[in-house]
């Protein structure tokens, strides 16, 4: 059986256009309620719900609990994470495919 | 990040012909010479075999003495234009545990070839393995049931 990683977690989250959409309304630093979300989104409640428990469950979201009013918040650190992947891979092949041209050159 | 995220990607004109390239890809002489990310970082090829289903392991020498292992299986081989391997790089680096594959594609253009390479996360491989042994595991349960019912009666 195989480990999933909290990478892993993370870019399944981020695999959703709407998921996605959702964290880039949250970019900005808003922390709004699901309600909202759900009206911004144009999406029935319980779809939100659904989306918001996949990020949260990812450590993409914070909720607080406000009464009855949950809100939520972006969390940068799995974000960042994500794209130092993205980031050590392009710098990875690009290294590589730079010292391929040389040796072809060379030899 | 309006596409899928988990993507790293380039595109590079080289002036050889696609065999050439190909075989930079395809023979173990040729990769310990080229296929690290700087010049400093040495590649020892632990394994190397070179065919569908075959697996390859590439311990990588990063400078102050620290050791990078990546593994992996090629999927899919077409010579001379084609190779899909998985990439996975092993623990404790930070980003074990997370299963990623390597498009490469190389096109003939003029005197020489555009090499483009995509390397891509696997998307839920694990999930899907772990749920179709969740599956079996469920069927395997459902069978005995059934076999002993079927004894009893």
């Amino acid at each position: 059986m195989q480990q999933t990683s909290a990478l892993d977690l993370t870019f399944s989250a981020l695999a959703d256009g709407t998921r996605r959409s959702m964290i880039r309304a949250l970019a900005g630093g808003q922390t709004p309620s699901a309600g909202e979300l759900g009206r911004q989104f144009r999406s029935a409640q319980p779809t939100i719900s659904k989306h918001l428990k996949v990020l949260e469950e990812a450590g993409l979201v914070q909720r607080t609990v406000e009464g009855r009013v949950h809100r939520f918040r972006l969390r940068q650190k799995p974000l960042k994470e994500a794209e130092q992947w993205i980031a050590r891979q392009q710098a990875f092949w690009t290294g590589a495919v730079e010292q391929l041209d040389r040796l072809l050159q060379g030899s | 990040m309006s596409h899928e995220p988990a993507v790293a990607e380039i595109r590079r004109r080289l002036r050889a012909p696609p065999d050439r390239v190909f075989s930079a890809f395809a023979q173990v002489e040729m990769i310990s010479r080229w296929l690290t990310p700087s010049p400093e970082i040495k590649l020892t090829v632990l394994e190397f075999d070179f065919r569908v289903g075959g697996a390859y392991r590439f311990a990588y020498h990063i400078t102050g003495g620290q050791v990078m292992i990546v593994n992996g299986t090629y999927r899919s081989i077409e010579p001379a234009s084609k190779i899909v391997f998985t990439w996975n790089i092993e623990a404790p680096d930070e980003h074990a545990g997370l299963h990623s594959q390597v498009i490469i594609a190389i096109m003939p253009d003029g005197d020489g070839c555009e090499l483009h390479i995509r390397h891509e996360r696997l998307a839920q491989s694990g999930a899907v393995e772990r749920h179709s042994e969740g599956w079996r595991g469920a069927l395997d349960q459902l069978a005995a049931l059934l076999c002993s019912t079927w004894a009893v009666a």
